[in-house]
């Protein structure tokens, strides 16, 4: 009765409503019921840092780690920056099945992937434009202008500009990848064979565990090629893996 | 002495044997146990003829017939009886419970054929009637043979009485292992036990047996004792078999051979030496049942099961800082108390907590009981609630686990950390903050701004075409300055088109000052007309401009020697007025007149 009553009070409010009611339910310990709301805002399309990290945390306490992951993952490309999913990511990976040894990116992608992530898409691709305006206008006062000195200045000027207008470019290109186009996923069956080809024929190579993240790089039929964190590559069902 | 004295007998009487009738008996037990062995045995007056066994049914297992005769020769009022009998024992065992018939069995002297009587058997199942059993064949079991077997037969036996057969695991089982005699023994010897696997045994002290208590079972008076009691734990769970104890008990028996005739207490302290022979009892193996547990077991559980009642007490509710404090949790009842774990309480952080002293007392008794003595030392001041100990044990009897509780104490710590009252002080090591456990942190509980993606601009055609339209305004912007600035780079060209056009406005100024202003400004006025002129016409930098270059550059172009004396004449009048005010000769109407005529002519010349 009283989950009844629960879904028909949720349709009619907004997701805000919403947002703060599965807040509280999470703070009563009916943490499967947070779990729900948040997970169907995310279905709606909502987009936040704080939802996925609660959404997470509603799937950590009701047990769920692989789904926790999942959504850890989601919150950190979007809030790259917050200390606190790093922690909570950490404690839901060392509660999995699978310890595989994670091969470190270079430090460079690394730095650039984060600093990409730091702002939006949009933010990133809007900023370029104003510069690369902007450059464009100090190359013409630099093409127009008769006195040598502040000429000077502004041919170098909008060399930079330029310059940082490209990165901008490349660092939305880099961020619309990692948040909407990501290769990564997490095995969300419980347990998983990696094959050598794909279908159910080729030789068995490992065995997966839920909540252990991959990188899936092709896709045929029903199937996905995925890396694993160590390196070594398998064919695996598509409908046991969910993308971030 | 007594064999001597009975040949000594048989002389002096004679000898008139006197014929008899032959009969044939059969003795066997009315109930027996299904797999114990019991004795069929057939008694026969007689030692000539033949002996036919009955056909014995095939769910019995038979061994034998051990065969044996004996003669005796009596000699009663002057008769001479010869007294011969065969005895053949079969010993039979039966698997199945049942009610079997044991045929009868027939002898066949020269001159008659005799055939015993039908019994009827009961087999038991194992383990059901065992006293009846054990009475029946004990009863029965009379028939005197030779070559008994080594156990110590029937008259003595030894039995393990259990307090329960069917139990949960870890439930005390009280076993007493008791003694049952029809005759005489002058002491037991050598009590071995199985090693009981599956279970956990634990003697009780048990007086040493020295009197015999008088029993009667089915109408047959035993000499029974209890040898040893004891508790038994069950481990696992399932069917157990508990093997037989075996004891050696020592039987007083005559040395001689028994003769009806002096069978008399008087006669055989007399004629018979008494000797004490070992002889083996053993008792029937037992199969106990035991249940597990029934799962999930609460977290709790310690391992108690039985039935119990907790109580707890604490020294003191108030106490000093570094004073010891005693917790005691007891656990009172029956039941198995020495597998009851400790209670695990979670003292409040600042109370030192030891290992707790642990005693049972009357384990396997209805007034046993466990103390848990906890030493608490407090080491920082102020108040702690030292939570209610729960404590989960399995009552057998209710078939399912009890949580017992003791109730909660609050205690009061005084004192100065790090001060010393009245003993040495104290050195207190800063502590390390303690890190109780590990968990997730906190859900965010702002007030979500929650919004939707937008979708990616780098995906969008529009968003570059952005940039194309801004380089292609840029290079727009860029020609059209390109012209403007080709079309402005003849500066030179267009002051020397404007030069004479200048210099008329300027002249016109003058004269503008001729009605208000003083000559002196008029003169200047022409002068700057002149000089911009000859500057704009000749492309000479403003600054650089002299008479002498001036008139230089224009006889370069070929201008008249008389243009050259006319425009110096007028340069030289106008600075003439300008530094002597004191005006002699022209006018500065007429020096305009004059400037304005020579640039007309300059013109024609310059152009």
């Amino acid at each position: 009765m009283i989950l009844v009553a629960g879904l028909v009070s949720l349709a009619g409010q907004t997701p805000e409503e919403r947002y703060s009611q599965a807040g509280v339910l999470y703070g009563s310990g009916d943490y499967s019921g947070a779990a729900a709301i948040y997970r169907q805002l995310f279905e709606e399309g909502f987009r936040s840092g704080d939802l996925f990290y609660n959404t997470g945390n509603a799937f950590f306490k009701s047990g769920d780690n692989a789904s926790a992951i999942l959504f850890y993952e989601r919150a950190k490309l979007l809030s790259p920056a917050d200390e606190d999913i790093d922690y909570n990511l950490q404690i839901a990976r060392s509660r999995i099945t699978d310890r595989l040894e994670t091969v470190p990116q270079l430090f460079f992608v690394r730095w650039f992937d984060f600093l990409s992530l730091l702002a939006s898409t949009n933010f990133w691709a809007v900023g370029a434009i104003v510069l690369f305006l902007l450059s464009l206008m100090l190359a013409v006062l630099f093409l127009t202008r008769a006195r040598a000195r502040g000429r000077l200045l502004s041919f170098w000027l909008s060399l930079a500009t330029l310059l940082l207008s490209m990165l901008l470019i490349s660092l939305a290109v880099r961020n619309n990848s990692l948040v909407n186009h990501n290769s990564r996923a997490v095995i969300m069956c419980s347990i998983v064979t990696g094959r050598s080809a794909p279908g159910e024929t080729g030789n068995e190579l490992f065995v997966l565990h839920s909540g252990t993240t991959v990188t899936v790089e092709q896709e045929l039929g029903d199937f996905r090629e995925v890396r694993l964190p160590d390196g070594n590559k398998g064919w695996i069902r598509a409908d046991c893996m969910e993308k971030i | 002495m007594k064999s001597i004295l009975t040949i000594l007998i048989f002389f002096l009487a004679g000898l008139t044997a006197t014929p008899q009738e032959v009969t044939l008996t059969v003795d066997a037990p009315g109930v027996a146990a299904a797999g114990e062995r019991f004795r069929v045995i057939y008694t026969i007056n007689s030692t000539d003829g033949q002996f036919t066994p009955p056909k014995f049914d095939p769910a019995f297992t038979v061994q034998g017939p051990q065969q044996s005769t004996s003669r005796n020769v009596q000699w009663i009022n002057g008769d001479v009886k010869t007294i011969a009998t065969t005895t053949l024992i079969y010993y039979v065992s039966v698997s199945e419970p049942g009610t079997y018939t044991i045929p009868a069995a027939k002898f066949e002297t020269k001159k008659v054929v005799v055939s015993s009587a039908e019994r009827q058997i009961v087999i038991a199942p194992a383990g059901q009637a065992p006293a009846a059993v054990q009475a029946q064949t004990q009863g029965q079991g009379q028939a005197r043979t030779a070559g008994d077997i080594p156990s110590a037969g029937t008259d003595v036996s030894l039995r393990l009485l259990f307090s329960d057969r069917e139990v949960y695991a870890g439930e005390p089982i009280t076993v007493t292992l008791k003694l049952y005699t029809r005759i005489n023994l002058s002491g037991l010897q050598e009590l071995k036990y199985p090693d009981f696997k599956g279970f956990l045994r634990e003697d009780i002290e048990t007086p040493p047996l020295r009197n015999l208590e008088t029993e009667v079972i089915d109408g047959v008076q035993y000499g029974t004792g209890v040898v040893q009691r004891m508790v038994l734990y069950p481990q696992i769970s399932g069917e157990i078999r508990i093997d037989p104890v075996e004891m050696t008990v020592l039987v007083q028996e005559r040395s001689g051979s028994r003769d009806p005739f002096f069978d008399d207490p008087f006669f055989d302290s007399f004629f018979s030496s008494v000797s004490t022979v070992p002889r083996k009892v053993t008792t029937q193996p037992v199969t106990v049942r035991v249940k597990p547990l029934p799962t999930p077991r609460p977290a709790d559980f310690h391992g108690a099961v039985g039935s119990f009642a907790l109580e707890s007490s604490l020294s003191s509710t108030e106490a000093k800082l570094n004073d010891a404090l005693t917790l005691k949790v007891v656990l009172k009842g029956s039941g198995s108390l020495n597998l009851a774990g400790e209670p695990l309480i979670n003292f409040p952080q600042g109370i030192e907590k030891y290992d707790p002293k642990v005693t049972i007392t009357g384990p396997g008794t209805s007034s046993g009981s466990k103390t848990f003595e906890f030493l608490l030392i407090p080491r920082n001041p102020g108040k702690f609630d030292i939570p209610p100990v729960s404590y989960t044990v399995f009552d057998p009897k209710q078939e399912k686990y009890v949580t017992l509780r003791s109730e909660g104490y609050s205690v009061n710590v005084t004192g100065t950390p790090g001060s010393s009252e009245g003993a040495a002080p104290v050195f207190i090591p800063g502590e390390d903050v303690k890190y109780l456990g590990q968990d997730i942190r906190f859900i965010r509980n702002g007030n979500g701004r929650l919004s939707t993606a937008a979708a990616p601009l780098v995906t969008e055609l529009h968003y570059w075409l952005w940039f194309a339209l801004a380089l292609f305004i840029t290079a727009v912007v860029l020609l059209l300055r390109r012209e403007q600035i080709r079309r402005n780079a003849d500066v030179a060209g267009v002051r020397n088109r404007k030069a004479s056009r200048n210099a008329r406005q300027r002249l016109a100024r003058a004269e503008g000052l001729l009605k208000s202003g003083s000559k002196d400004q008029v003169n200047a006025g022409v002068a700057r007309a002149l000089w911009g002129y000859l500057g704009d016409k000749l492309r000479i930098p403003p600054s650089e401009i002299t008479r002498e270059r001036c008139y230089a550059l224009l006889r370069q172009r070929n201008t008249g020697e008389e243009l050259i004396s006319e425009l110096d004449r007028i340069l030289t009048a106008t600075e003439y007025s300008q530094y002597a005010p004191v005006s002699e000769g022209e006018s500065p109407a007429a020096l305009c007149k004059r400037a304005e005529l020579l640039i007309g002519r300059l013109d024609n010349v310059l152009d």
